[in-house]
C-alpha cells in the first residue's frame, strides 16, 4: 500500500515539474529511477521499522519482563542465538523482497495515474523507463536495504532483550525500537549511497 | 576442617567434614543500585537435601536463586555447583552446569507463545535430540502426569490458572531430570489448598528423586513441609539456619518475630 501510495505521488509531482520543464517524455524514466533508486527502499525500510521494528522490540521486551528470556537462559540455551539471531536474519532476508514488491507496487500505480492523463500502454511506460538501464543502476539500491535490515533487527532485539520496568518498559522498548531503527537506516542510506556511487555507478 | 577450594584448578575438594557439597555460596555480596540485598551470604546443601530461604519481602531471597544458577553476577563471593566455581565459566561451560540444574520462577516464565506440551517439551527439544520424537512426546506426558496437568496438554499458559502454569513450570524445570532444584516462591499467590497440593508435589519428587533443592519462600507452613533445613534472611543476612525446631528455641527478636506473624 505504501508503495502504491509513493507510485501516484510521485507521478502527480514529476508529470507536473515535468511538464513545467518541457521535459515529458522523461516521465516513465523519471519515475523509475525516482522509485527504485531512492523511494522505494527508503519508504519500505520506514515501513518495516515502523511495523517489524516495534512488534519485535515489543515481544521481546514482553518476554524480558515476564523473565521468559531468562528462563530461556536458564534452560541451558543461548537467548541471543534463539530470539536474536533468528530475527535480524529474517530482516536482512526480507526487506530486499519487501523492496522489490514495495516497487513494483509503486510503478504499476504511477503508471497507472499517469495513463488516466495521457494514455500511455504499460509495455512502453517500462520499455521507456528502463531503457538503456543496467543493473548496477537498480540492484546495488535494492539490496543495500538488507542493511537496513541488519540495522531494524538489531536495534529491535537489543531494545527488547534489555528492557526493564514492567509494562512502561515494554511501550518504551516499542518506540525506541522504531524511532531508532529509523533514524539509524536514514543515516546508514547517506553512507550507503555513497558506496554505490563509487564502487557501482 | 571445611572443604577447601582449590583455586588454581577452580574444583573444591572434600574436606574432614565430608563430600564435597552439591551448592556451596560462600560470603556471597550483592547490591543494586547501592542497596546491599545479600552480605556475606554463605550456604551449603547436599544432595538430597532441601534448604528453604525464608525472609520477608524484598530481602534478596529470589536473587540468591539467580546467583547460584548465574543470571546475575555476585559483586563478591562465590558459588560452587558440583565443585565447580561458576564465577568467569565460558558460556558453553555453564550450560552443562545448567542442564543439571532446573530452576522454577515466581511466575512461573512459560513461554507465552508455546502450549502446555510445547513448553515442557522446549528443554528436551535443544538438548535431548539424542531421543526421537516419539521418545520426547512420552517423557513429556510422564512429567505432566507427575504435576497432575496431563489433561491441559494444547492449552496455552494464559488459558490456565497460575497454581496450573507453576505446575506447568515445575514439569519443564524437571524435563532433563536436573540433580539441583530451586524454586522461587512455588506457592506465592496461591490458594491454601493450591498452595498445599503443590507442596505435596515437591516433596514427592523429591523423596523419589533425592535432589539437591533450595526453595526460596515466605511460608513457613510450606517451608515446615518441604524443607529438612531452614535459613532466615534478613536485610542480607543469614539470621539464623537449622530446623524448625532450632528457630523455635531461638532467641533472636527477629526469629520470633517471624514465627509469630506467619
Amino acid at each position: 500500500m505504501a508503495g502504491a501510495a509513493i507510485g501516484v505521488i510521485i507521478s502527480l509531482e514529476a508529470r507536473y515539474s515535468l511538464t513545467r520543464f518541457g521535459a515529458k517524455s522523461m516521465f516513465p524514466a523519471t519515475l523509475v529511477y525516482s522509485v527504485v533508486q531512492v523511494m522505494g527502499p527508503v519508504i519500505t525500510g520506514l515501513v518495516v521499522s515502523g511495523r517489524v521494528g516495534a512488534g519485535m522490540g515489543a515481544e521481546l521486551a514482553s518476554m524480558k519482563v515476564t523473565e521468559q528470556i531468562d528462563a530461556i537462559e536458564a534452560s541451558a540455551i543461548n537467548p541471543y542465538r534463539l530470539l536474536a539471531a533468528t530475527r535480524i536474519l529474517a530482516c536482512i532476508l526480507m526487506l530486499p523482497l519487501l523492496t522489490l514488491a514495495t516497487d513494483a507496487c509503486a510503478l504499476l500505480t504511477g503508471w497507472f495515474a499517469q495513463a488516466l492523463v495521457e494514455p500511455l500502454s504499460f509495455h512502453q511506460f517500462i520499455s521507456s523507463g528502463f531503457n538503456g538501464a543496467t543493473f548496477n543502476a537498480f540492484l546495488p539500491q535494492t539490496f543495500k536495504t538488507a542493511v537496513y535490515g541488519l540495522i531494524i533487527g538489531l536495534i529491535a532485539c537489543f531494545q527488547g532483550m534489555r528492557t526493564r520496568g514492567g509494562a512502561a518498559g515494554v511501550g518504551r522498548a516499542a518506540t525506541n525500537s522504531v524511532v531508532l531503527a529509523s533514524l539509524f537506516l536514514i543515516l546508514a542510506d547517506v553512507v550507503l549511497v555513497k558506496f554505490i556511487l563509487v564502487f557501482f555507478t | 576442617m571445611a572443604t577447601t577450594y582449590d583455586i588454581a584448578t577452580q574444583q573444591a575438594e572434600p574436606g574432614q567434614d565430608g563430600p564435597v557439597p552439591v551448592i556451596a555460596v560462600e560470603n556471597l555480596d550483592k547490591s543494586f543500585a547501592g542497596h546491599k540485598v545479600l552480605n556475606g551470604i554463605s550456604l551449603r546443601v547436599n544432595q538430597g537435601e532441601t534448604l528453604a530461604v525464608l525472609g520477608r519481602s524484598g530481602t534478596g531471597k529470589s536473587v540468591l536463586l539467580r546467583l547460584i544458577i548465574g543470571l546475575d553476577t555476585p559483586d563478591s563471593g562465590s558459588v560452587c555447583i558440583h565443585g565447580q566455581y561458576i564465577a568467569g565459566l565460558a558460556l558453553d561451560r555453564m550450560g552443562e552446569i545448567r542442564k543439571k540444574m532446573g530452576f522454577l520462577f515466581q511466575q512461573a516464565a512459560l513461554y507465552d507463545s508455546l502450549t502446555v506440551r510445547e513448553n515442557v517439551a522446549f528443554p528436551l527439544e535443544h538438548h535431548r535430540r539424542d531421543m526421537s520424537k516419539s521418545e520426547r512426546s512420552e517423557r513429556v506426558r510422564q512429567l505432566l502426569v507427575e504435576v497432575g496437568m496431563d489433561g491441559d496438554l494444547e492449552k496455552m499458559p494464559s488459558d490456565i490458572s497460575g497454581g496450573m502454569q507453576k505446575r506447568v513450570g515445575l514439569a519443564r524445570a524437571l524435563a532433563l531430570e536436573p540433580e539441583i532444584l530451586l524454586l522461587d516462591e512455588p506457592t506465592a499467590g496461591l490458594d491454601p489448598i493450591s498452595s498445599g497440593e503443590i507442596d505435596e508435589l515437591i516433596l514427592k519428587l523429591q523423596r523419589e528423586r533425592q535432589m539437591a533443592s533450595i526453595v526460596v519462600t515466605h511460608d513457613l507452613h510450606s517451608a515446615k513441609t518441604i524443607a529438612g533445613r531452614l535459613a532466615l534472611l534478613n536485610e542480607g543476612d543469614v539470621v539464623i539456619e537449622g530446623t524448625f525446631e532450632d528457630l523455635q528455641q531461638s532467641n533472636i527478636g527477629f526469629v520470633k518475630e517471624f514465627l509469630q506473624q506467619s
